[in-house]
């Protein structure tokens, strides 16, 4: 059996060759030292303290940090569901270690699965940052929570720990953004609204007067007397005397509702402005920023479930660099469903004609590489690099997209496919020299293909038989 | 036959002496053409000259609302009126006066009345949109509304109307010329003059009745009726008699209410309001059933107190209900009477005394309508236009309108029709009735 050792002054536990980073006081803790441990302890009592601890340690940025297995000693309870689903377990005492050891090993194992690229925006990298926590810890789901202190009300622990409370909106455009990418599927739980100066979430509804919007407001019924059309607050027809109801205009006693009178609506009036009117507005005031908004202003958005896809589950593995918004972004390139539309025009055009048009892309072999020891600005310079070579060498008329962000797909129209061959050769050598110039660190590899288009194809099995060499 | 009857007329008209024609033609010249063409063209001369002695003084009185500048409150209560409610705000937040609000009163409309009107109000089209879920009537409508006014004048309008751009500020002109007053009239044409026979007829008598009637009334001081389409009143005269009672018929029962407490009612010519009139016979008949009733119910029943001496007796109160009682009520029996006489002693002439009346009464109405276009402050059509149609108005006049009332008066003094109208939700009509309100 396993020798425990406990190194208080160190904050070291030593079980089964596994260390485990002992935390105890939040002073105590300096986040870098978790990358040399396996796992991390929390021993403490204290439930801020505890979700203090949590919270560094997830929102990281380095994979080495926050993907490392989180337990809490003494077993407290804690019901911060937030805290909850960025923990792995907890321990009664040291002398359970033994228990948490699979899962340790586990979820060391997976980690050792994954790639991780530098992402081209902060976008691919919030969503390779949970993805690949999803991966390690097993997580199929990522099931939004009713949270107090969200500024959202709903919060995504494992995402939204990366975001300051009142940030934690981006959470809701990344999410969205993940599943336009296919990574996540998405199943409805809820809609909220959100404060349009600030994104928040807090806000107070409050009935306010249509004119000067303030709350400070009497309401009475408004009473319609048959018998000669008075019309007025029930006020004014209040008898003092003996609490009976008299009309002012007739003086009539009102005796039956609905024989003799009846109620046809109320009347409300505004302490502020004076302003009588039927029908309030509705106004939500955000308790961050203290904006008052028409309810019709707010900004609604949906809370969702997200699960992960098989696309997701591998963009997890290889990491996921950049999504289409990134690439979509680099001049001279166009959408890749545009580049399929005019695929499917020039494969039509060539039904009728006899031309020779061809299809072609250049792909980088080793892209986890290349954007690992990359930044993200220097990724988006490498890439409208290579756009710009590529656009130089071709005609005007043709046109380029990204597939991926390894991938770049173009259209050689009216050439015979032997001189786009050529041309393409050509071009590779001029990249391989660029890289060669420009990033002097980096070994970049090219493949690339070209196929002539024949127009009994669509064009979606033009770029699969274009793109499957690339695995 | 033709050459026989106008031989006969030629010989008629020959053998005819100032007596015979005195005796034969009565009822035309000491009714109609004493009232409503000599008294009427005298009255309108004097009051030519007044409104030119009074330039000074009403441009002073401009100056002076203007310089005040006070809130006006319109307030429109009406059911199922949602189509029109667009183009009457268009019409009102076109106004040249700007200090107004606008309150719309839906009382229990059952189409998308309340759709509309929580629209205009959302996009500040209109102020308030106050929305009765039941029905009480066009009274208790215009007493919601009044609720909700702020405003030193109320006027009163009808959502199917519109109005000249000047309109508001020409109808609360009056209440700075004379401080006694409480309610202006505005003048009514008809907007859809050419849609049928019968509505060019109907735009003929509004053009005299009421832009040449009401001014000849008003400047007598017996003008007694302010229309629901167009009228404003002093909202702390209005307090005063409580808004408005039941109708059908409101809106002269308000009038009568305002000159009872002692106040002064003026009719503003140039207060212009366009208004759509019945299209068909039928349409104009129950109309002009409902509003003929009104004079048996308010002037001969509810308010007959003007005409006994008391200590708040007013002769031009008196005055006013006589002439309208005489020369609606009594004057419609004395053509029945005119008729008889004729029948019993002139049965071998009556086919000339008919033949004679008509030309009578179309020359008149031919000559009334072109010298008293010097006197209307503008119409809405062509003069020209009407021309051809005025033989007709002795028809329409003289004898369509005149069995409807006779009808009416029938209905109202002998079986109190008007309290079964469905223009009022019986909940409400039946309490009128046993108060005889």
């Amino acid at each position: 059996m396993a020798e425990l050792k406990v190194n208080r002054e160190e904050s070291l536990v030593e079980f089964a060759g596994f260390k485990f980073l002992l935390i105890n006081s939040e002073d105590g803790l300096n986040v870098d030292r978790v990358q040399f441990h396996n796992a991390v302890i929390i021993d403490g009592n204290d439930r801020a303290f505890i979700r203090q601890i949590v919270r560094r340690i997830r929102s990281d940025n380095q994979p080495d940090i926050y993907l490392k297995p989180i337990f809490i000693l003494k077993g407290i309870n804690i019901n911060d569901p937030f805290v909850n689903k960025l923990v792995d377990g907890t321990l009664f005492s040291l002398d359970q270690i033994e228990l948490i050891i699979p899962e340790v090993e586990r979820i060391l194992t997976k980690t050792k699965d994954l790639h991780f690229t530098n992402s081209l925006s902060f976008e691919a990298q919030m969503i390779e940052k949970t993805i690949s926590f999803m991966y390690t810890c097993e997580i199929q789901d990522l099931e939004p929570i009713p949270y107090i202190y969200s500024s959202n009300n709903y919060s995504y622990p494992i995402l939204s720990v990366n975001f300051r409370q009142r940030d934690e909106h981006i959470a809701l455009d990344i999410l969205e953004i993940a599943e336009r990418e296919g990574i996540f599927d998405s199943t409805y739980i809820d809609r909220i609204y959100l404060c349009p100066s600030c994104q928040g979430g807090h806000l107070t509804y409050r009935e306010v007067c249509p004119k000067c919007g303030s709350s400070n407001s009497t309401t009475e019924d408004i009473i319609h007397h048959f018998p000669c059309a008075y019309v007025g607050p029930l006020s004014d027809f209040t008898n003092e005397i003996d609490d009976q109801l008299d009309c002012p205009k007739c003086n009539k006693r009102l005796r039956h509702i609905g024989v003799d009178y009846d109620k046809p609506s109320v009347l409300h009036e505004c302490k502020a402005c004076d302003h009588k009117f039927q029908d309030f507005n509705v106004k939500a005031k955000c308790l961050a920023c203290t904006t008052d908004n028409l309810v019709e202003q707010l900004k609604g958005k949906e809370i969702r479930k997200y699960s992960l896809t098989k696309k997701g589950e591998l963009a997890a593995i290889n990491g996921f660099v950049s999504t289409s918004k990134d690439i979509e972004e680099i001049i001279g390139t166009v959408k890749f469903e545009t580049f399929v539309t005019m695929l499917k025009y020039e494969i039509e055009r060539l039904r009728q004609t006899e031309g020779a048009s061809n299809i072609c892309a250049v792909h980088l072999s080793n892209p986890s590489q290349i954007y690992s020891k990359m930044g993200s600005e220097v990724q988006k310079v490498l890439l409208k690099d290579l756009v710009k070579v590529i656009r130089s060498n071709i005609r005007s008329s043709d046109i380029i997209s990204f597939q991926s962000s390894s991938t770049i797909i173009l259209s050689m129209n009216e050439i015979p496919t032997r001189i786009a061959k050529r041309i393409l050769s050509e071009i590779i050598d001029m990249l391989k020299r660029l890289i060669a110039t420009t990033f002097k660190d980096i070994d970049v590899e090219f493949e690339y293909e070209v196929i002539k288009l024949d127009y009994k194809l669509s064009p979606q099995l033009h770029i699969q038989q274009l793109t499957k060499a690339f695995g | 036959m033709f050459e026989e009857l106008l031989d006969n007329y030629l010989r008629f008209l020959e053998s005819l002496t100032v007596e015979h024609f005195i005796r034969l033609f009565w009822f035309y010249i000491f009714f109609e053409f004493m009232r409503y063409f000599l008294l009427e063209f005298f009255v309108l001369n004097l009051w030519k000259l007044s409104k030119l002695w009074n330039k000074k003084k009403y441009a002073k009185a401009k100056k002076e609302f203007h310089f005040e500048y006070p809130l006006v409150s319109i307030i429109i209560p009406g059911k199922n009126e949602g189509k029109h409610l667009y183009k009457l705000v268009q019409s009102l937040n076109e106004q040249t006066y700007k200090n107004t609000e606008i309150i719309v009163v839906d009382d229990g409309s059952d189409d998308d009345t309340p759709t509309i009107g929580r629209d205009l109000e959302k996009a500040g089209r209109l102020d308030v949109f106050i929305r009765n879920e039941v029905r009480g009537g066009k009274a208790s409508g215009a007493n919601t509304a009044l609720r909700f006014t702020k405003g030193k004048y109320i006027v009163h309008l009808d959502a199917d109307c519109s109005y000249d751009r000047d309109a508001i500020e020409k109808i609360i002109i009056p209440f700075y010329l004379d401080k006694d007053v409480a309610g202006v009239g505005g003048n009514v044409m008809v907007r859809n003059y050419d849609e049928s026979l019968v509505t060019t007829l109907q735009a003929i008598e509004y053009y005299d009745t009421i832009s040449i009637g009401r001014v000849v009334t008003s400047y007598l001081g017996i003008y007694r009726i302010i229309s629901g389409a167009f009228g404003a009143f002093r909202a702390d005269a209005l307090e005063q008699v409580k808004g408005w009672d039941i109708g059908p018929g409101l809106d002269g029962d308000i009038t009568v209410k305002l000159r009872k407490l002692g106040y002064k009612i003026k009719f503003e010519q140039e207060a212009v309001c366009l208004t759509s009139v019945p299209n068909t016979v039928k349409k104009l008949t129950r109309q002009r059933l409902r509003w003929d009733k009104s004079l048996i119910r308010f002037r001969v029943r509810k308010h007959k107190d003007v005409l006994i001496p008391n200590q708040a007796f007013s002769f031009l109160n008196f005055f006013a209900f006589l002439e309208n009682i005489t020369y609606n009520l009594l004057l419609n029996f004395k053509w029945y009477f005119y008729l008889g006489d004729m029948l019993i002693n002139y049965r071998s002439m009556l086919v000339n005394i008919i033949i004679t009346n008509v030309l009578l009464y179309t020359l008149t109405n031919f000559f009334k309508f072109v010298v008293y276009s010097l006197y209307r402050a503008r119409t809405n059509a062509s003069y020209t236009y009407f021309l051809i149609y005025i033989p007709c108005m002795v028809f329409y006049f003289g004898y369509y309108l005149r069995v409807v009332r006779t009808i009416a008066y029938i209905q109202e003094f002998f079986f109190k029709q008007s309290y079964k109208d469905p223009w009022n939700p019986s909940k409400t009509s039946v309490h009128a009735k046993k108060m005889n309100l």
